[in-house]
């Protein structure tokens, strides 16, 4: 410990202020991982929290910290849409109902993302409805576009990588699932939740074949064979064949290779990175796009056993000491006693 | 179908104006591609809605006549990197590009976009995207690609200022690069080989400016007086004078106060960190302003400021803690890499053979780049965590907002933009599926 000279300090001060007391800092407390707040409510009136009740009662303070972090405004703003001055130019009444559904959604990002995780539980536990939701591509909704052209294959992948394509609730999927079933048997437009313009799947495709979520469409009612999807695929232009030569990479020529003492050490020659065959190289050119949470980095296994570093709430130095009573890192009396203030203003007592 | 292929080439020539977005969460850059001309840098537009103390609203570029910006609440289409809310974006787009009036007009019918989006977006927001495209906006023509992959359509090896002989053919795209972008939502680690990101190593760490303006204002508000609803405020302090520290142990130790009744020598003469930032009063001041740190103290401050009347913080380490959850997010409990780590992350999929020409070729853009001594440390971190022998050189265009924008100007302009646009008969041939799949496959290998 350093020599700022507050341990001695520290036993007086748990005497006379029950409930607190300076404690070694004893390194990170951040739990390996989040957990929900399930803390006891009478763990709030004891002098002193247990260690899993201090970790779990700063779990919950960091999430309530890092959501608020992430906000666009302090508090909740409702900005309408303010009127146009003079008017716009563009045609305002003539959605389709592509469009209109897009307008009129009120989603937020987090939304989507909650979709698209449920869309991959469900592609897990039930790869059939997965590939059946996947076969219904989004198609436009315009009054032009004609039914024979409009199909669109369904992805050939496997369930797993098809679903990455396709975002949709599970939830509300495998609600749908069933009703699709029923739907193949009675070719009737059932009376679904959320979707008072889904029409029965024909060969004209109707300009509101669309429901709420788009990646939904009720083509889903006519599954996609997979040799009808792969003989589709091949008549389409394909995106992915283009003239291949040999040589991608020149040979490797930057930087240039810089004289060093160790050239010639034996030990050295085998770390002279080979540089990658084309082929290896054009798997990585041509690999399809990771998804939003396959991106997210995460902490890999060495860096997590490295220290978190701890700071002091008040005033951003070290967070050497740490309060008893609701484990908030400070760096000294001055800023304990800063932070005493809002502690008992917070947890009481 | 058997005779799109035909009706494609018979189809109309594609359009001679390019209407080229690099939509982003904080800003929209937009400028046109006209035949071989370019708008020599994009227009700026704030992305938001937003509305005064004084309850009136601003929208898009109407921002620039607003003075006062106290208190004032935002509106944002796009979130986390992507446009999510519709409405509100339509709105800006309309007044911005379609409207008789619009400052930069253009008929979408007779136009192609080119439409820069964050790496790894969901498939239903894109789908949402070409659709409003196709079918709202009615566009001839468009591309939507990933925004890093645009910055390998610019002379890079001018960013690195590589001395060449004059006639050195320019590679465009660049042969290979590690594009770094950092911006309003998040920071991104993108490796491009010939224009083609490669998808399996993108990699993202959730820091961004949004984050860090809301950290400092969270940190003033703990230590000076309650700002979580001036965050435009917080914002402009942010990039005023907010700097990477290059050692973060000495500076944390040069702006500590020290144990009760110490008078430690770097705090009392603010140790060459401390900043006096003067606060807008929403009267005389709507910018804030630095000035030099006064050790006169309170008092002398206390006097001045009764003269004048202004509102004065003293910035000691919320200067360099906030760009330090770039380089380590654990600061405030954020689970994820710092930025050289994601770097590592990224590379640590690929063949090493790769990883000498990446390190040599890394360009930093977006706002948050901007950040005195950015570049430094990332290069030093870099070096820890490489072999010796490696070169890591890091280089940030002249102006790394509109990187972006400029190099899909050049893609706009490249033979590679008509093997990847689709046009809005091909949307209505064979869907938004197809379309989707085709801007994801991207270019494939070629030469
Ligand atoms: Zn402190
Ligand atoms: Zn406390």
């Amino acid at each position: 410990m350093n020599n700022f000279g507050v341990i001695e300090i520290a036993s007086t001060t748990t005497k006379t202020t029950p409930g607190w007391a300076y404690v070694p800092d004893t390194g990170p407390t951040l739990p390996a991982v989040a957990q929900p707040s399930n803390r006891k409510r009478a763990a709030r009136n004891q002098p002193a929290l247990s260690l899993s009740d201090l970790s779990a009662r700063e779990e919950t303070r960091l999430r309530k910290e890092l959501e608020a972090l992430d906000r666009d405004n302090h508090r909740d703003v409702n900005i309408p849409i303010p009127p146009r001055p003079g008017g716009g130019s563009r045609a305002q009444n003539k959605h389709t109902p592509n469009v209109r559904k897009i307008l009129q959604s009120q989603k937020t990002f987090a939304n989507h993302l909650d979709d698209y995780i449920a869309m991959l539980a469900l592609a897990e536990s039930n790869p059939v409805a997965a590939a059946a939701m996947n076969a219904a591509q989004p198609k436009p909704s315009t009054p032009t576009a004609s039914a024979s052209k409009s199909a669109s294959p369904a992805p050939s992948a496997s369930a797993a990588g098809a679903s990455k394509r396709s975002a949709a609730a599970a939830k509300r999927a495998a609600a749908k699932e069933k009703q699709e079933q029923e739907k193949k048997k009675a070719r009737q437009t059932p009376k679904l939740e959320r979707e008072p313009e889904a029409e029965p799947q024909q060969q004209q495709p109707p300009p509101h074949q669309q429901d709420d979520d788009v990646e939904m469409a009720d083509t889903a009612a006519t599954p996609v064979q997979p040799a009808a999807a792969s003989s589709n695929q091949e008549q389409e232009p394909n995106p992915q064949t283009y003239p291949r030569e040999s040589q991608i990479l020149p040979p490797y020529a930057k930087p240039p290779p810089r004289p060093h003492p160790g050239d010639d050490d034996p030990l050295l020659v085998s770390a002279i990175p080979p540089f990658p065959s084309d082929d290896e190289l054009r798997a990585l050119m041509t690999a399809p796009p990771l998804s939003y949470l396959e991106a997210r980095a995460t902490w890999a296994e060495e860096e997590s056993r490295y220290p978190v570093r701890v700071f002091c709430a008040v005033c951003g130095y070290w967070g050497r000491v740490k309060c008893m009573k609701c484990g908030t890192r400070v760096c000294a009396l001055d800023c304990l006693e800063t932070h005493r203030e809002e502690c008992l203003t917070r947890y009481g007592l | 179908m058997a005779g799109s292929r035909k009706s494609r080439a018979a189809g109309p020539p594609p359009p001679s104006v390019t209407l080229v977005l690099d939509n982003g969460a904080d800003t929209i850059k937009a400028g046109f591609v006209t035949g071989d001309k370019a708008d020599d840098r994009p227009r700026i537009i704030p992305n938001c809605l937003a509305r005064d103390r004084h309850k009136k609203a601003y929208v898009g570029s109407e921002l620039e006549k607003c003075r006062d910006f106290g208190e004032m609440a935002f509106r944002r289409p796009v979130e986390k990197g992507f446009i999510v809310n519709w409405e509100a974006q339509r709105e800006i787009w309309d007044r911005e590009f379609f409207d008789d009036k619009a400052p930069q007009r253009c008929d979408p019918s007779e136009t192609r976009l080119i439409l820069a989006e964050q790496p790894n977006a969901l498939p239903a927001l894109q789908t949402h995207c070409d659709q409003m495209v196709f079918e709202e906006f009615g566009f001839a023509s468009y591309y939507r690609g990933i925004g890093p992959a645009f910055n390998a359509y610019q002379d890079i090896q001018a960013i690195f200022h590589t001395p060449r002989t004059p006639d050195t053919s320019t590679d465009i795209p660049a042969e290979i690069l590690l594009l770094i972008d950092s911006g309003y939502s998040h920071t991104t680690v993108t490796p491009i080989v010939h224009g083609r990101p490669l998808h399996q190593a993108i990699r993202r760490v959730d820091v961004g400016g949004k984050l860090m303006t809301n950290y400092l204002t969270r940190l003033l508000s703990v230590r000076h007086f309650d700002m979580r609803n001036e965050t435009y405020i917080a914002n402009e302090m942010k990039e005023a004078v907010c700097y990477v520290s290059m050692d973060f142990n000495r500076d944390l130790e040069k702006t500590w106060k020290g144990t009760r009744g110490e008078r430690r020598e770097d705090y009392l003469s603010g140790g060459g960190i401390a900043k006096d930032y003067v606060l807008p009063d929403s009267h005389t001041i709507f910018h804030g302003v630095v000035r030099e740190y006064d050790p006169g103290g309170a008092s002398s401050r206390a006097r001045r400021a009764a003269a004048s009347t202004e509102d004065v913080l003293t910035l000691r380490n919320e200067r360099f803690v906030v760009p330090e959850l770039l380089f380590n997010p654990s600061d405030i409990g954020l689970r994820q890499p710092g930025l050289a780590d994601l770097v590592m992350q990224s590379l640590s999929v690929l063949p090493i053979g790769l990883w000498p020409g990446l390190l040599a070729n890394i360009v930093v853009v977006g706002g948050n780049v901007r950040l005195d001594n950015f570049i430094q440390r990332l290069q030093m971190e870099l070096l820890k965590r490489v072999p010796d022998e490696c070169v890591v050189r890091v280089a940030r265009p002249e102006d790394p907002v509109i990187s972006t924008w400029l190099g899909a100007a050049n893609f706009a302009r490249h033979e590679h933009v008509e093997r990847l646009a689709v046009t809005k008969q091909e949307y209505e041939e064979f869907g938004a599926g197809w379309v989707a799949r085709k801007f994801s496959a991207g270019l494939g290998v070629d030469s």
